[in-house]
């Protein structure tokens, strides 16, 4: 099978030396239960050391990326009908999970998913799963360091923590094994405003500190762009948009979808709701 | 009063015998989310072939005990990887009447291959009666009560601090986050049933020193399932306990009140606890942060 190559941030941008993107998407199609496409031929790239957004509403199919991407589709009925995921140039899609996380990706799932009867260091510690005694030692003292909160409440059950700490507490098990991509499903979901600031500077500065390259999932626009490098805006399956983040917070539609304002900067009403499904077509 | 005693004394020793298997239960829900039912026939194979083992190669104990744990094992890890593996993925109620199927297998087995008969397992050892205070109890039955502790245990220091053990909770408490994390469900699964495999074999050998092999011991597995709801099915250290409250109750139930009662004594007490505590005395409830 020929790959068509990526119609937007695509190769003909890139020098014909330049290292393979940390992770990239070819033409991803992942059906659910043999009849379902949740994901249409998606091409997505990020490039090392990059935090790359990709954002979208409800049922866009984000989540579905990662799945493939970290090889859990199997666990929901889910495979990869066409197309490729690939690691630095190495094809990954056929991986089993634990192999994926031994390459240096880690997702983290949507609504935290701490193990809640262990406790903080037990959560870490299976974050650590695939590494040595000595180095699980080593990063959980690192850990500690970063979020020093969870170092108060390292023997504490994860369960009762708050959904702030919770999160943090998902962040820094994901970096146990020591990823170099490390992919954030939705961090901001139900979290207060105050939080969610402090959840998203810990991501930039984890990923100037640990040199990684972010792949973060948001339905939260605003905040997403004004962090992220680069936007993919998925709609239905489909790539309908993308571009360098602060392009993306200031292209009309995108304002208008996503980021609540409209045209003239007020709010829209409810009442324009028809006329948002008549100009639901993306010509970028 | 004496009768009382040794009815206690041998209901706990009966009950060491129902804890482990019903820690096996435990072990493989754990780490697996299925009642595994094949678990009283896979103590009486074990039995079986232990009883081969002595009767065909050498009557040493180690040997015998040794040869049967490494059969368990392998009968564990087969049942796993040919026939529990595949199922991944089909639902629960599918996958639990597999393992009644296993079970129902291993019950004919035991005429097709051995034979019909009640057969001792003479080992040379635990027959002998030891007398303590006012009771009286044969060796195997005071190794079943020590094995018991010592498997406890284990356990308890397995899932506290190893990193299998703290890995298998995770995969209990959330199986796909775990696959996230880098755990192989399919080596956690591998391992689950092996070690359960292994116990359950221990006490059908224990079972079978004390009181001889026959076809019907599988019966041990349906005594132990009520164990392990009564300690909780997710709580392995609880499934042992409760298998010491079955044994005793049924005892004594048999002792005072009529020998018909001694079977069904540990499922009424469940059905009585389970209502006061319905997940188990031991269980984990869910936590739910409202």
């Amino acid at each position: 099978m020929t790959t068509p190559s990526h119609p937007h941030a695509g190769d003909a941008e890139r020098a014909p030396d330049a290292p393979p993107p940390m992770i990239e998407f070819r033409n991803l199609q992942v059906v659910y239960d043999d009849a379902i496409e949740a994901v249409r031929d998606v091409s997505l790239q990020a490039e090392k050391g990059a935090l790359v957004a990709l954002l979208g509403s409800n049922g866009a199919g984000k989540s579905t990326m990662l799945k493939a991407m970290s090889g859990i589709l199997y666990a929901e009925e889910g495979k990869i009908d066409n197309g490729s995921i690939h690691l630095e140039g190495a094809d990954i899609s056929a991986f089993a999970p634990d192999e994926i996380v031994r390459r240096g990706v880690v997702h983290v799932p949507e609504g935290r998913r701490v193990f809640p009867a262990l406790t903080v260091e037990e959560n870490l510690q299976v974050g650590g799963f695939t590494t040595s005694a000595s180095v699980l030692r080593e990063r959980r003292d690192h850990a500690f360091e970063l979020f020093p909160r969870l170092a108060e409440r390292r023997d504490q059950i994860a369960g009762y923590m708050s959904g702030g700490e919770q999160q943090m507490l998902a962040i820094a098990r994901g970096l146990m094994s020591g990823p170099r991509l490390l992919a954030l499903d939705e961090p901001s979901l139900g979290l207060a405003p105050m939080i969610i600031d402090r959840i998203y500077e810990v991501i930039l500065d984890l990923k100037k500190k640990l040199d990684l390259t972010v792949l973060l999932v948001e339905q939260n626009a605003a905040r997403a762009l004004e962090i992220a490098d680069y936007g993919y805006i998925l709609e239905n399956g489909r790539i309908v948009l993308d571009g360098p983040a602060d392009k993306l917070a200031k292209n009309e539609d995108v304002q208008e979808f996503y980021l609540g304002a409209g045209q003239s900067g007020a709010h829209k009403s409810m009442r324009d709701v028809k006329h948002y499904k008549r100009r639901k077509r993306w010509l970028s | 009063m004496r009768l009382f005693a040794d009815l206690v004394a041998s209901g706990i020793a009966i009950g060491a015998i129902y804890g482990l298997i019903a820690m096996g239960f435990a072990v493989i829900y754990k780490a697996t989310g299925l009642a595994n039912f094949a678990q009283g026939e896979m103590s009486m194979i074990v039995a079986y072939v232990a009883w081969t083992i002595s009767t065909t190669l050498t009557g040493n104990v180690f040997v015998v005990v040794a040869g049967s744990i490494v059969f368990a094992v392998l009968l564990g890890l087969a049942v796993e990887r040919f026939i529990m593996r595949p199922m991944l993925g089909e639902p629960i109620f599918s996958t639990v009447l597999v393992t009644i199927g296993v079970a129902v297998v291993l019950r004919s087995l035991i005429t097709l291959v051995w034979d019909a008969y009640p057969h001792a397992l003479n080992l040379g050892v635990g027959r002998d009666v030891v007398k303590m205070a006012s009771v009286s109890l044969r060796g195997a039955q005071i190794a079943s009560i020590l094995t018991l502790l010592a498997v406890m245990g284990a356990f308890y220091l397995f899932f506290r601090f190893s990193k299998i053990g703290v890995a298998m909770r995770a995969v209990a408490a959330d199986d796909r986050t775990a696959l996230l994390m880098g755990v192989s469900a399919a080596r956690i699964h591998a391992i689950a049933w092996g070690c359960s495999s292994a116990i359950a074999g221990i006490a059908g050998v224990l079972f079978a020193l004390v009181y001889d092999l026959s076809p019907a011991m599988f019966q041990l597995g349906l005594k132990s399932f009520p164990a392990s709801i009564l300690g909780g099915l997710d709580s392995v250290i609880g499934s042992g306990f409760g298998g010491i409250l079955i044994g005793v109750a049924e005892n004594l139930a048999g002792g005072y009140v009529g020998s018909g009662l001694k079977d069904v004594a540990g499922f009424l007490m469940i059905i009585v606890i389970l209502m006061v505590q319905p997940f188990g005395l031991f269980g984990e409830r869910e936590i739910v942060r409202v």
